[in-house]
Order: C-alpha cells, then structure tokens, then sequence
C-alpha cells in the first residue's frame, strides 16, 4: 500500500469511525456553506429580482426627438430598438398625443400600443379592461368624471386633423384608468386608431421604455443610440433609475454584510468543534507521536480531515443553499432564482479555505501535545 | 560500551527531583526490569530513554550518540527508528483495524507494508484477527497489536511499561512468552513493572527509590528462554 493511500484510509477512518463527533462539525461547515451560497446567490439575483420589481414604477428610459424636429418617426425608433438588449426589454411604447374634444370640451388623446403600454406601466389600475381593437379607449378617471363616462359607455371624439379638416368618430369607453397622475387627465387608444383620425400616421412625440437594467448599463444603452440614431435623444428618468441604484446597492451590501458575518460564524463553529476533537484525540495524537510521527504529518492528518469535512459541507451546501435562496426567492420576490453555476467551486473553494483557517489554530494545538503523555496515563 | 548509557542523569521539575544521578548501562541484547512504587521516577526514566523527554543533567548515550541534547525534531526521528514502545493500556487507534495500526507505525517510519505487518500479527499469534477493530479485541490481543506494532520497525530497543498491567494471569502469560521469545531473537528489553513476577523474568531489575537506584537484582534463574545470566 501506498503512503498516500495510507493516509487517506486513516483521514477516512477517522471520519467514518466517529460519526457523531465528525456529523456535529460537518453539520456546522453545511450550514455556513448553504447559507453562503444562498446569500450569494440572493446577492446576484437581486438586481435582476428588484429589477424586475423596480419595472413596475414604469418607464426608466424615455426617447425623444433630437434637435429641430419635435416629432419622432415609426422608422427612427426601430432603429434605435436593436441597441436595448433584448432579455433586458421590459416593454418599448411609443406614443402621440392630439389635442381632442368631447362634447366640446378640451381633452387630449394619447395614442399607444396598448400592448406595449402595458407592460411599461404595470402600474395602470383599470377598471374595466384594457382596448381590445378599433373603436375602443380608455379613459382616464378624470376624463371619465368630468363627462360622466362609465366602461361600456360611448363618446364622439372631434378634432382638427394634421391637413387642417375636422374629424369625428364614436368611441367606446372599455375601461376607466386610476393612476393618481397625470394619465388620468388622457384618453387611450391604439396608435392606428388615432392615426387614421388624425392623419400623419406614423408620428411619435415620445417612447417610453422600461429595461431592467442597471443605471450603468441605461447610460450605456443611451450613448449607443446618441452615437448610432442621431435622430434620437434618450433620457433616464433619473427618479427610477437613481433610487433604484441606491435601494440596490444598499440591499447588496446588507447581503454581503450577513454573508461576511455567517462566515465568521461558520469558522468560530468549526474551530470549536475541532479544537474539541483535538481535545478529544490527544492521547492518539501523543500515540502518534511516540510511534514516530513528525508534527508536520499529525498536521497534514487533522488538515486533511478538515478539509474533506469543507469539501463535503462545501457540496452540501451549494444544493442546499439553492434551495434555501429558491425559497427565499419564491417567499420575498414571487419568482423563481436563477442558478449560479460559478457557485459550485466558489461554495467549495470558500467553504475548504473557511474550515482551513478554522483548523488552523486546533492543528497547531494538535502538534503540541507531548507524546509523553501516553506513558503517564492521562 | 553499552547499546545504552545512562549517565549520572537527573531530572528537576519546578523544585522537584524526579530523577538523581541516575547511572546505568544496558547492553545488546539485554533484558532489563525497572520496578519501584509510585513516584518513584519510572515513568520519568521511560520518557528520557523513550527519546520524549531529556534529562536536566547528564548524558543519555543510545547506540553511540548522545541524545540528551538531540531537538525534539531529532528525539522524534531516533523514537521513530530505533524504539518500539509497548504500553499498559495499549493505545491502539480505535478506527484502525489491527493490521491498520501494526501498519500506521510503518507509516509513520518508512512504507506501510501489510505483507510485512501481517507477519508481525503472526508473530503474536492474531494473524486471524488481522481485520478487527480494537474495540472487537480482548485486553491480551490489543497488547498482542501493540506488541506486533512495536516490533514492526525493527527497533534496537524495545521498552515496556507496565506490559502486562491491564492483562489476566492467562494473556499476561501468552504476552510474557512473546517478551521471551523476543529476547530469545536478541532484541534489548527495558520492561518497567510493578509485579515481581514479570522483572523475575529479565536478567537485571533496577529498583528506583526517590528517583534512584536503589539497588540492581541480578536474576539468577530468569525465566525459561531468558537467556544467559550475566
């Protein structure tokens, strides 16, 4: 038989051999491992997480024309649209705005993808339903209020088409819209709807985007359309993007925080529970030592059972910690966590180096013992 | 010059003196008893001559060298090739098996080997008992391991405390035959004893009084296969 051989047979032995002892310890490095990799799973999950959450208070990118002009065209945001990264794409809804009247009196209509405004503002209470085709708005609660609208009921819309002519066209109110802002003061509906009312179809004012990205990469994304579609002007909307930044950076440093404290915590509870198994061992350690054995091999013995200990605690850890970051997950964010595959070695390579320096202090007390103390009997 | 020389050693814990001006010579071969109550500096003499401890005066000579003022390094080293150690309650590793343990001393030295460690168990009789864990043997077998882990190595010294201590009348019997047939090989035994019966056994037994030589017994009649008398 190999010396090395021998050596992992002893390491094993002794580990196999005093389960309840080594179970204790192995349970301590699992723990710590499972909540570091949870956390750490949690702390690279929470941009995307609170991203997502943050794509509710709506729009954090908005696109407007550049420079003379006042209006934007169909075409030039398309070509602006390939530089937002499309799994970041929250939604992307452009809209234009005309001067209305309803039994005379001044309103102004927006008109929109609905599909799009949607998505960009989750946020819309509508009581009623969103437009379903032609002939079909929605309504602010304002608008609503002041002509005494209801969902279902109709309305004639007049006004001055882009040539100057006087249009008029019956509506129906599919839903009422709650905001608390100024969307309530509009009257919604599809883009086409209001082009073929207005004329002058494929006429933008604005484009409001909701991406779920960083205020790092919105800038990014900005000053690749500034450079790209000279035509364009994009602008963050500070408000969401800033605050955003900041609830971001303070929840990742809280994480961070407990994570740097668990392993501290994990290495206190290791370095007791090994100090106790030297305790324990010192009689075999006095044996070895009288048989011959150098100090540097009674270290690399309890080093060794150790580091299998962070190894196995390590890969107890990474499966559980997913489990432990999922739930917390489903629990606080009602979504599902993305799986890190960079936690694998980083949960090992974290949970060998903390039960390493936990054993540090317990082996050189291993190395010490007198081996004369197998001949007194203690 | 003996294979061991003990010379005027003392040594001083605090302001007690375990061991005084002890002088001793123990040749090639030789089988040696050390007795005296407790207290009286055995375990302090086995530690010195056991290379895990030095004396505070004087020279310890094993094989020609003066290991007194070896390092502790060095102490390890020598205990680990020239001295096998038998003890009165055995020590085996308990998540060892007995070939495992016969085997850890050869790591600890050189190769384990499980041909030549299982030789060793033959030796003492429990080749059969080879793949037992400690807790599954009796007193007499585990120190029938001990025994066969102390042999393993070839040392040029075999030192005994309290061999047969732990053992009943039947396994301290099997065990002394084993000392004997040692001696009988020429291997040099320091064995330290309470029982009259075990140093009747060696050719010399030293009686230690507060920490020292009270008097030498130069055994006329030791036991069958003892060897001869000097």
């Amino acid at each position: 038989m190999k010396k090395q051989s021998f050596y992992v047979k002893m390491t094993v032995n002794s580990l196999i051999r005093r389960r309840s002892r080594m179970f204790v310890a192995l349970l301590a490095v699992a723990i710590g491992a499972t909540v570091l990799s949870g956390l750490i799973t949690i702390y690279y999950d929470i941009p995307r997480q609170m991203g997502q959450e943050f794509r509710s208070y709506g729009a954090n990118l908005i696109l407007v024309s550049s420079g003379g002009e006042s209006t934007l065209s169909a075409a030039g945001v398309e070509s602006a649209k390939p530089y937002f990264p499309p799994a970041s794409v929250v939604g992307i809804a452009p809209y234009r705005y005309e001067a209305v009247k309803i039994n005379e009196q001044p309103f102004m209509a927006a008109g929109t993808d609905l599909e799009e405004a949607k998505k960009t503002s989750p946020y819309w209470l509508v009581n009623g339903r969103w437009p379903a085709g032609a002939g079909e708005a929605l309504i602010g609660q304002e608008v609503a209020d002041t002509i005494r609208l209801l969902p279902g009921s109709t309305f004639a819309l007049t006004g001055t088409d882009a040539d100057g002519a006087g249009f008029s066209r019956d509506f129906s109110v599919s839903g009422v819209l709650q905001t608390g802002g100024t969307e309530e003061a509009f009257i919604f509906m599809s883009l086409a709807d209001l082009g073929e009312m207005a004329g002058d179809s494929g006429r933008i004012d604005i484009v409001e985007c909701s991406v779920s990205a960083s205020e790092a990469s919105l800038n990014q994304i900005a000053a690749e359309i500034t450079s790209h579609v000279p035509d364009i002007t994009p602008r963050l909307v500070k408000r969401v993007t800033q605050s955003e930044g900041t609830v971001l950076a303070k929840l990742q440093s809280l994480v961070y925080l407990v994570t740097v404290v668990v392993l501290l915590l994990t290495m206190i509870c290791v370095a007791t529970t090994m100090m106790a198994v030297v305790a324990e061992r010192r009689k075999e350690i006095g044996l070895k030592k009288a048989l011959g054995a150098a100090n540097s091999a009674i270290v690399r013995e309890f080093l060794g059972e150790g580091l299998i200990l962070g190894g196995l605690g390590g890969l107890l850890g990474v499966a559980l910690g997913f489990v432990f970051a999922q739930t917390v997950s489903m629990n606080v964010f009602n979504r599902p966590i993305t799986f890190q595959p960079f936690l694998i070695p980083a949960t090992l390579a974290a949970s060998v180096a903390v039960t390493g320096l936990a054993c540090l202090l317990p082996v050189r007390n291993a190395a010490n013992v007198d081996p004369a103390i197998v001949l007194r009997g203690e | 010059m003996g294979m061991l020389e003990l010379i005027d050693i003392s040594k001083i814990y605090g302001s007690v003196n375990a061991l005084r001006n002890i002088g001793l010579t123990v040749d090639q071969g030789e089988w040696l008893a050390i007795m005296g109550p407790s207290g009286s500096g055995k375990t302090t003499l086995m530690n010195i001559v056991g290379c895990m401890d030095k004396p505070s005066q004087g020279a310890v000579i094993l094989d020609g060298v003066n290991i007194s003022k070896e390092s502790a390094k060095n102490l390890t080293a020598i205990r680990r090739d020239k001295i096998g150690l038998i003890f009165q309650q055995f020590h085996l590793i308990s998540y060892l098996t007995a070939l495992e343990n016969v085997m850890a001393a050869q790591y600890y030295h050189s190769m384990p080997d499980e041909g030549e460690a299982l030789e060793a168990l033959a030796r003492v009789g429990l080749k059969d008992r080879a793949k037992h864990f400690p807790s599954q043997l009796s007193g007499g077998e585990q120190q029938r391991v001990c025994i066969a882990r102390a042999l393993i190595n070839y040392p040029m010294l075999i030192l005994a405390d309290e061999p047969t201590g732990n053992l009943d009348e039947a396994n301290e019997g099997i065990v002394l035959e084993i000392l004997r047939k040692l001696h009988q090989d020429g291997s040099t035994i320091i064995v330290v004893t309470h029982d009259p019966e075990v140093a009747e056994q060696a050719q010399r037994t030293v009686v230690l009084e507060h920490g020292r030589i009270a008097r030498i017994i130069r055994n006329t009649s030791p036991g069958p296969g003892a060897g001869p008398s000097l």
